[in-house]
């Protein structure tokens, strides 16, 4: 298992370089391409430091600034995997997993609520969850509020969007003009019958279009 | 209400009608700028509406179905209609000399009101026309256009901002 | 165009108590609220009930009925082809009858699958040449999501289908400057001394 994860690391990290050539400062190509080694080395995913690189290079940040980005970026995703760990997830921890709970955490919500919610989904998806709880915290809800709310949807049985259901339902009720901790109550009291957002009319799917796919991407 | 005009009886929906045309009437109009296209559109998005009822999904949202459908029909009557063919001279009727002074000025004012709208886009129009004449809120206006809050709300913010400097004159 | 304070505007959003709004605001608001009224008021004469009943109580043949019935009755057609164009016609008939039998909304779910959803992006940007959306979904490389301002009204936006989940993003106009979304209500620091705007995207299930 050890060897394929260092295979599939070193399969990752040689296409970086082709990745990052041309698109971020050649004197921040080779540090990159170490971490995003390290990292695939290391059983964490990659594309989030990738990403950060291009990104950088994309807004024109010195080699400096974007080494120390990517470097910050690695930090946040070890941190991610560790509270997963501690919080009953086992090796290896799903990428999808610790890039969620990254970004958890960097947005501000603190780790003994993201505890939480990874323990109250023992073994399924955490994004869902994630989600909801930082879009009640982006509309006012108190975060420890918000993580209650959607643990007892949780307990009741919705998953995945319905989660964002819950969400969006509570904010529904604000937009009425409840209070925010009328809105919880009101929300609470109906769970798990929270309705369904509505799905964007088919013209709407029509004109949408998916972004042009990067050629140097597969 | 809903429940029984599903269930055959389409008197019911003759009430559901006399309840929402009047709304439905007034936002086509201020949408295609002719009273008569506005007739055809409510008149085809009652008929759509009647045939779809079993696929409204919530009858308690049969305000936001019903005005979804009507402004639907505006957009293909919109499409259909060379570009700049907006006309509001058929909007307004004509006064009538036995009207009296406060009829008059208030048929002016819509005159004046009707003309600055005319001058914002199709989309605009709408938003403003939902939030501030039909009096919706901007979840229902969503459930309408099928828009998200944020589009609408620019689209209504820049609306405002059209018509005061549109009517500023008149002050 | 002149831009009104954003506090007459939180007024009439309800976003705002009416008395929170300084005296020399209220003018203006005045005359925003007279345009709803002036409009609220209008007459309307007439009235389409009698057309619907009609039409409703018409008998109504679903579309296979009247297919059929357009194959099963005579009528007269009249097609006039040059010989070029009957080629054309046999490979259109051919590449129509090879078409998947899919309806519209088995089209439409071929579209969106169930890990995707639609982002709407909107933004003002009144003396903009060109405003594009970058971001994590394109690998931040510019030039592959352009918003369109068609009424040249300085309102640019576009919709596109994204994977659902988080995504951070901003907007580049002009092709140089990067700014971040200001109607996007959340934000998360790009580590770059900027802030990117972050958006959740929600699978789209067909209706």
């Amino acid at each position: 298992m050890l060897l394929a994860v260092v295979a599939v690391g070193g399969l990752a990290a040689q296409s970086v370089r082709g990745r990052l050539a041309g698109r971020v400062p050649a004197a921040a190509v080779a540090p990159v391409d170490s971490m995003v080694r390290a990292a695939a080395a290391d059983g964490l995913p990659t594309d989030p430091l990738v990403r950060k690189a291009l990104e950088g290079g994309a807004k024109r940040a010195s080699p400096e600034q974007i080494v120390v980005a990517v470097a910050q970026v690695a930090t946040q995703l070890r941190e991610a995997r560790t509270l997963l760990l501690r919080s009953g997830a086992t090796l290896p921890v799903a990428p999808g997993e610790v890039v969620a709970v990254s970004a958890a955490l960097v947005r501000g919500l603190p780790a003994p609520q993201v505890q939480r919610l990874v323990a109250a989904l023992p073994g399924e998806p955490t994004g869902p969850a994630l989600h909801a709880v930082a879009d009640m915290v982006g509309h006012g809800f108190a975060q420890d509020a918000a993580v209650d709310l959607v643990v007892d949807a949780v307990r009741q049985g919705l998953r995945g969007v319905r989660l964002l259901d819950v969400a969006t339902a509570a904010v529904r009720e604000l937009q009425r003009g409840q209070v925010h901790e009328a809105a919880l109550t009101a929300v609470r009291r109906r769970l798990p019958d929270v309705p369904a957002s509505p799905t964007p009319p088919r013209a709407a799917l029509t004109r949408a279009r998916r972004p042009v796919a990067d050629p140097t991407h597969p | 209400m809903v429940a029984r005009v599903l269930g055959g009886d389409v008197e019911a929906f003759g009430l559901l009608i006399a309840r929402y045309e009047p709304g439905l009437l007034r936002f086509s109009t201020r949408i295609l700028g002719s009273a008569d296209a506005a007739a055809d559109a409510v008149a085809e998005g009652l008929v759509r509406a009647y045939r779809h009822l079993a696929s409204c999904r919530e009858p308690a949202r049969f305000r936001t179905w019903v005005y979804r459908i009507v402004a639907n029909r505006c957009k293909s009557h919109l499409a259909r209609r060379p570009l700049g063919d907006v006309s509001l001279d058929d909007v307004t009727p004509p006064a009538d000399p036995t009207d009296n002074e406060a009829t008059l000025e208030r048929d002016e004012q819509l005159a004046l009101v009707g003309q600055a709208l005319a001058t914002l886009s199709p989309e605009k129009r709408e938003a403003f026309v939902l939030k501030h004449v039909e009096g919706m809120s901007y979840d229902e206006m969503a459930a309408v256009t099928g828009a998200r809050i944020p589009t609408l709300k620019m689209r209504v913010h820049r609306a405002r901002e059209a018509l005061l400097e549109a009517l500023k004159e008149y002050q | 165009m002149n831009t009104i304070d954003p506090r007459i505007h939180q007024v009439l959003d309800g976003e705002l108590p009416r008395e929170a709004l300084p005296a020399e605001l209220r003018p203006a608001l005045s005359r925003l609220e007279a345009v709803g009224d002036v409009l609220r008021r209008e007459t309307i004469r007439g009235t389409v009930a009698a057309r619907v009943f009609a039409e409703i109580r018409r008998p109504h043949h679903g579309r296979l009925v009247r297919l059929a019935r357009w194959f099963t009755e005579r009528h007269p057609i009249t097609i006039s082809l040059r010989p070029v164009w009957t080629l054309a016609l046999a490979v259109l008939v051919a590449a129509v009858a090879l078409l998947p039998s899919a309806g519209p909304a088995g089209r439409a779910e071929q579209l969106l699958s169930a890990q995707e959803g639609i982002a709407q992006f909107v933004g003002r940007f009144p003396d903009a040449r060109s405003v594009e959306v970058v971001g994590s979904f394109t690998d931040w490389r510019p030039g592959a999501i352009p918003l369109q301002d068609d009424d040249r009204d300085g309102v640019w936006q576009t919709e596109v289908v994204l994977p659902a989940g988080e995504h951070e993003y901003m907007f580049v106009v002009d092709g140089e400057r990067w700014v971040p979304d200001p109607l996007a209500g959340r934000y998360a620091d790009d580590g770059f001394g900027r802030q990117n705007a972050v958006i959740i995207v929600r699978p789209a299930a067909v209706r």
